[in-house]
């Protein structure tokens, strides 16, 4: 049986620029940053309250699984917005969509009532979509 | 106390702790950080985190004493006071529950396994992150 999820992959255009977002503006914590061999660098993040689940932010680049031609339209499709990096609940989606507003985090759509719960739509900074959720209790 | 104002202090809390890691770290000290009793504060934390501050304090301690033992030449010892323990017993104990071996042999495992120097080897992330990234299947 499967107990849970250990790791996601967010495809990110810049793991510097996307480890600041997540950390500076999101409040995630830094797992993993490591040098591996071969000059890949792995680099994980998660929400404090969960250190079981990580977030794994990878560029796609040229490399054993992508080649030039697909790394370059990975990107693209980053950038173009057509990758979502998942659902982030929290306790409070008005507060936390003020605080993250305040931060400079781009919104697509306000905190909206949802059959599940009141949700916001925003961006992270290589043009993931991701949802904020607050669910119904 | 609001929700907002309260996971806002519990978070000061955890953050103190990061980056006081290497230095000793009181329940009090953090405590004082997030305006909050040790009392409340333990609780609270344990309730939002799902660890206690010290447990915490430990995965961090440890976590950063094997990025060190792979990509420095400190030696365990320096590497153990670097990461805020003074008795090397202590911290041996410590990684060898949290990471299954003593760091001196956590050290020569993944060095012996990487084909570069003061970089982790490809077995020590997941493997379908090292074939997909790496192009590498471990044996």
């Amino acid at each position: 049986m499967i107990t849970s999820i250990a790791h996601a992959t967010i495809y990110v255009l810049n793991q510097d620029e996307a480890l600041d977002f997540y950390k500076n503006k999101l409040g995630f914590e830094v797992g993993d940053d490591m040098k591996v061999e071969g000059g890949f660098r792995w680099l994980t993040v998660y929400p404090k309250s969960k250190p079981e689940l990580q977030l794994v932010l990878a560029e796609p680049k040229e490399g054993p699984m992508f080649n030039k031609e697909a790394a370059h339209k990975i990107r693209s499709l980053i950038e173009e917005g057509a990758f979502g990096a998942g659902v982030f609940e929290t306790a409070d989606c008005q507060k936390t969509y003020e605080m993250l507003v305040a931060k400079g985090v781009e919104f697509i759509q306000p905190p909206t009532k949802q059959l599940y719960g009141i949700e916001a739509l925003a961006l992270d900074n290589s043009g993931n979509w991701f949802s904020l959720v607050q669910r119904e209790k | 106390m609001a929700m907002g104002s309260k996971i806002k202090r519990l978070n000061a809390g955890w953050e103190f702790i990061a980056e006081h890691f290497n230095t000793p770290v009181s329940l009090s000290d953090v405590a004082n950080h997030s305006c909050m009793s040790s009392y409340h504060f333990l609780r609270a934390f344990k309730d939002t985190y799902g660890e206690t501050p010290h447990e915490l304090l430990i995965r961090i301690r440890i976590e950063k004493a094997k990025k060190m033992l792979i990509t420095e030449n400190f030696s365990v010892s320096e590497i153990c006071e670097r990461v805020g323990y003074i008795s090397l017993g202590s911290f041996s104990s410590l990684f060898l529950k949290q990471a299954g071996m003593a760091p001196t042999v956590y050290r020569r495992k993944l060095w012996s396994l990487s084909s570069e120097a003061y970089c982790f080897p490809s077995q020590a992330i997941p493997a379908c992150y090292a074939y997909h990234f790496l192009g590498k299947l471990a044996k």
